[in-house]
């Protein structure tokens, strides 16, 4: 068994002349959760249902959970999928469907897997209710649901808060972590970039259909590599900080942030001390430190 | 080895299908076409067995009529009443004697709507499971069932639940034609009833699986359930085409191979087109009430092979497409 939940291997796909994804190449840690971020056509969701194997690629290879995603009932069982757009059948009760749907995945008891499922995501009083009329966030919900059953080592979700109001996207994140501590791998497409930054262990960065950066999410906002210093008041050295050890750049960002960029292969604590203890030195009042950027600028900074 | 590992691959594909087709009926069932299309397959079959029994009654009183005037007796009626059933029943079954003969204790009225509704069943099949695939697809509710089962076991798994509503349906219609019919005919015994209600929902039952097939394979073939629709009335229509100018084209060659020591010439039609009929599934509707078993089994064989093609080529869609 690989480490890895999910690889892809140059893998493109067109929609006639249209390249929805060029070349992507990405691997996904078991036991990870993984960010799939980028802007509107970006290629997520075309990568996502991939993934599901809802799409087959044309070129490339995928392995998910170490089989062709494409192959006739490989991933049963191992995989909770939540696809975008994909709409609720209608003319069922949510409780029946769901049963329905944990019967086809031969899950032991299929209708106390859709009652726990339905209670993680907060749905139980939707268990009688007919598809047609959950609103859109409780067919979300519903639908968030339906992946949980059956706790499978894998569980893509795309787009899992979008359209929901912050209470429920709070409880939806809550499950998200629930599951990276019971160590499911979970991959995650969705816009809000501070959601991802909260929740994953590692991103990839698409943007018009290829991989504009992947890694760790210190890797992504530079954790390692440079941190901001607020300053309240008082002048700072830019010469002296710039020929501190192991600092490779400093500057000032607008009026009241200074910018420290570090070696590689440094603890970056031991830097943050030295920086802060000279400012201090030097009468210099500090509102905050934080180590590299928000995942926001660094993706505004890419695409 | 490698079929030891088959088979618990085949056997989860089937308990895949069961649960797809048992709960797919489930809902079938339940909802409002079911049961709106119940109504209007009844309400045409009641029509159709109205018109035909008012018809038949006024060709009897006109005919009865004729012969006081002409001071006929009442063997004389009778007579002539058998001989237009033979007539009718002739026309209705190709002259084949040996069918018109299984057939004769089956009242006229019985065979008239089952020839009609069997012409329109393939219509009433494509309203009732139109958007059996295309209405997952279009939507992408298949997104949920493909990551849980396989394609081939959600195909098969509706194309079941489809064929038997149907078959459920067609036996409540046969039932109370054939009620209606022994009540409207004392003479027509109890088990001539259960016999002839059993063959005739069989004959029902092979004819409609080809088409519940069709069906199938037009709904895999598009997003929209409405185009999946329209192309399935435009197969119907040409598989009627084929079947009608197949005909027509065989009645010319007989006739030219008749007439052809006169040199007449040949017929104007291409010769070939006679063979056209083969290839629509209605040509092998004459022989489903047969009660030769080589001539029935050959009819079912057809139907069978056209089920086949069709279920093949709806799997072989859903299997290349993107979902």
């Amino acid at each position: 068994m690989s480490d890895l939940a999910i690889e892809l291997f140059g893998v493109s796909k067109r929609f006639g002349p249209k390249v929805a994804v060029s070349n992507v190449s990405l691997s996904v840690p078991r036991g990870s959760v993984f960010g799939l971020i980028g802007p509107n056509g970006a290629g997520k969701t075309t990568t996502f249902s991939m993934m599901c194997g809802y799409l087959y690629p044309t070129e490339g290879t995928l392995k998910v959970m170490d089989v062709d995603p494409a192959t006739p009932g490989a991933l049963k069982g191992r995989l909770g999928a939540l696809p975008q757009d994909a709409v609720l059948p209608p003319g069922w009760e949510t409780g029946a469907l769901l049963t329905y749907w944990a019967r086809l995945s031969a899950l032991a008891e299929p209708e106390r897997e859709a009652r726990e499922a339905l209670e993680q995501v907060g749905l139980m009083e939707a268990w009688n209710v007919q598809t047609q009329a959950l609103s859109h966030g409780m067919a979300k919900r519903a639908a968030m649901a339906q992946a949980l059953m059956g706790r499978p080592p894998l569980v893509l979700l795309d787009e899992p808060t979008a359209g929901l109001d912050p209470r429920i996207a709070a409880q939806v994140r809550q499950v998200i972590k629930g599951m990276k501590e019971a160590r499911q791998t979970v991959v995650v497409s969705s816009h809000n970039l501070q959601e991802l930054e909260e929740l994953c262990d590692a991103a990839a960065i698409l943007d018009k259909g290829k991989l504009a950066q992947a890694g760790t999410m210190s890797e992504l906002t530079g954790q390692g590599s440079e941190f901001r210093v607020q300053i309240a008041r008082g002048d700072v050295l830019i010469p002296e900080i710039a020929s501190m050890a192991d600092v490779t750049d400093a500057r000032m960002e607008g009026e009241s942030v200074l910018r420290v960029r570090i070696k590689g292969g440094v603890k970056p604590e031991e830097v943050i001390s030295r920086v802060v203890g000279h400012l201090l030195q030097h009468g210099v009042l500090i509102l905050g430190v934080s180590r590299g950027q928000r995942l926001e600028d660094r993706v505004l900074q890419l695409l | 080895m490698r079929n030891s590992a088959r088979f618990p691959h085949t056997l989860d594909g089937l308990k895949e299908t069961l649960v797809i087709w048992s709960a797919e009926l489930r809902r079938a069932v339940r909802s409002g076409r079911a049961v709106v299309l119940l109504g209007l397959y009844s309400m045409f079959s009641a029509l159709v067995l109205l018109v035909v029994g008012w018809l038949a009654g006024q060709v009897r009183e006109a005919v009865n009529k004729q012969l006081e005037t002409a001071g006929a007796g009442a063997d004389a009626s009778a007579q002539v009443g058998e001989e237009m059933r033979k007539g009718v029943l002739g026309f209705l079954l190709s002259d084949d004697s040996a069918m018109m003969e299984a057939l004769s204790r089956v009242p006229l009225e019985v065979l008239v709507v089952f020839k009609i509704t069997l012409f329109f069943l393939p219509a009433y099949v494509a309203l009732m499971g139109f958007d059996q695939l295309s209405g997952e697809v279009g939507p992408r509710s298949m997104r949920y069932l493909t990551v849980r089962a396989r394609r081939s076991s959600v195909l098969l798994g509706k194309f079941l639940s489809q064929a038997t509503l149907l078959l459920g349906l067609v036996l409540i219609i046969d039932m109370a034609i054939f009620v209606y019919a022994r009540i409207a005919n004392p003479g027509f015994g109890f088990a001539d009833v259960v016999i002839n209600l059993i063959k005739f929902w069989l004959a029902a039952i092979v004819f409609s699986l080809a088409y519940v097939s069709l069906t199938t394979l037009c709904s895999s073939l598009f997003r929209s359930p409405a185009v999946s629709l329209v192309f399935n009335f435009i197969l119907l229509f040409v598989f009627w085409l084929m079947d009608t100018i197949g005909r027509a084209a065989q009645t010319a060659y007989s006739a030219y191979q008749v007439v052809d020591a006169y040199a007449v010439g040949e017929p104007s039609m291409m010769p070939f087109l006679r063979f056209l009929r083969y290839l629509s599934p209605s040509y092998y509707a004459g022989n489903l009430l047969h009660p030769k078993l080589a001539e029935f089994a050959a009819s079912g064989a057809a139907y069978a092979g056209f089920a086949m093609v069709f279920l093949l080529g709806a799997y072989a869609v859903l299997r290349a497409r993107d979902l």
